[in-house]
């Protein structure tokens, strides 16, 4: 066995997965699961949950449908899919409320919802039933690390405008003093998430039309 | 007609061999995704299979979830009654216990605020008199209507009877909150009418 092939394979993977964080980030750039990313980005330790939930839910249901691609018949092909990733869904919220129950109530509806989140349909509909097993689970690492880098970003504005200070799983990492006093409130607010989200947004596409020239 | 027999036969045929036929798989495998009822198993082997996994997770995970209920109610308890050491539920109202003897009850109640619904929970004392109140949650003007859930206005309640509640416009012991008359006056009723039925219901099992 020569070694060029598995590095090859190797190189693929990480390709992949780098993909899936940069030129294909499903917020920035597909614009995909908007709806989590505006409503669960009010603090760091929320985005970091829902970040976490997406890439389990992604990674399970990427390999599960990745592994029965010969086997799924094209007619009843979505179907499955949502009974795969609703299950994943159902594990999850199962084991977030049994040990992690503060995360869970914080994440509320957004949690179930996340059987309806457009990024994980989408990638087993566009990527893992086309995929081998090994791509898809590097496009899931990818995509799913992609989606909660882009919460983390969104909620890191709001949190630290919205309340002064910036907080990590209950430790004050810093607070800015004349703004913790009397915070722009306006951030938490939806509003708030709708102006964040779209200046990255614009951003993003900024930075892609100056690196494409 | 008999096409769709043969079809539905061929099928049986299929599962019944499905041991036999596994080396000749590729041929297998053709005729079974080319059944007109392959689709239609297909989708209920697998949501057999996803119902089974998550029953399995659901009771190994169902003890740690009750527990992390039980825990969370308790410590809204520990808010009004401290020295709580375990609470009972009878349908719409707990009662709380310390040293095996009820030192109390608690129950929710629900008012129409400015802003929309707000939750309380309410501790009594064994002699009916309110003990203290607290806001679970409400949806009112931040700044103003949130106020209610400030000490200066829920301390006003204790040690009250049902009686003695109304706002001290209508005669009873509770101060409104300046700009804040509605979520005041919503607060008060909810506490007061609840107060009222719970204490009925309980008098009535004492019987």
């Amino acid at each position: 066995m020569t070694k060029s092939p598995e590095r090859s394979v190797a190189k693929e993977f990480l390709k992949e997965v780098l993909k899936g964080i940069v030129a294909s980030n499903p917020v920035f750039v597909l614009v995909l699961g908007l709806c989590p990313a505006l409503a669960v980005t009010i603090s760091i330790d929320n985005a970091l949950g829902m970040g976490a939930g997406v890439l389990f839910v992604l990674l399970g249901s990427n390999i599960i449908i990745s592994l029965i691609r010969k086997i799924t018949p094209g007619l009843v092909r979505i179907p499955v899919f949502v009974v795969v990733i609703a299950t994943f869904v159902t594990i999850l919220s199962l084991v977030f409320e049994a040990y992690v129950p503060l995360l869970y109530k914080s994440l509320g509806i957004y949690l179930p919802l996340i059987v309806v989140n457009c990024i994980i349909l989408g990638r087993a509909e566009a990527f893992a039933s086309k995929s081998t097993i090994l791509m898809s689970t590097a496009d899931a690492i990818g995509i799913g690390i992609g989606f909660t880098v882009a919460m983390l970003l969104v909620s890191i504005f709001r949190e630290v405008l919205g309340t002064g200070k910036l907080v990590v799983f209950g430790n004050t990492v810093f607070s800015i003093p004349v703004l913790s006093e009397s915070p722009l409130a306006f951030f938490i607010m939806p509003p708030g998430a709708f102006l964040v989200l779209g200046l990255l947004l614009g951003l993003f596409r900024c930075l892609g039309v100056l690196k494409s020239e | 007609m008999e096409n769709n027999f043969s079809g539905g036969g061929s099928n049986s045929n299929n599962k019944n061999n499905n041991s036999k036929t596994i080396k000749n798989k590729t041929g297998f495998t053709e005729k079974m995704l080319k059944n007109r009822y392959y689709p239609i198993v297909f989708l209920i082997i697998i949501v057999f299979v996803s119902v089974s996994l998550v029953m399995l997770l659901s009771n190994v995970t169902k003890a740690r979830i009750i527990a992390q209920r039980d825990e969370a109610i308790i410590s809204q308890f520990k808010v009004i009654f401290p020295d709580i050491q375990d609470y009972n539920s009878r349908d719409v109202y707990y009662e709380i216990y310390s040293g095996g003897a009820i030192i109390g009850y608690a129950f929710i109640a629900k008012g129409q605020g400015y802003g929309g619904e707000i939750s309380i929970l309410i501790g009594i004392n064994s002699d009916f008199a309110v003990k203290k109140i607290t806001i679970i949650a409400n949806t009112e003007t931040p700044g103003l209507g949130t106020k209610i859930s400030e000490n200066f206005f829920i301390d006003q309640f204790a040690g009250l009877s049902s009686s003695e509640i109304s706002l001290a416009k209508d005669g009873g012991k509770i101060d409104a909150i300046t700009g804040a008359t509605i979520s005041s006056q919503a607060v008060v009723n909810a506490v007061k009418n609840q107060l009222e039925t719970i204490v009925e219901i309980i008098k009535g099992q004492q019987k």
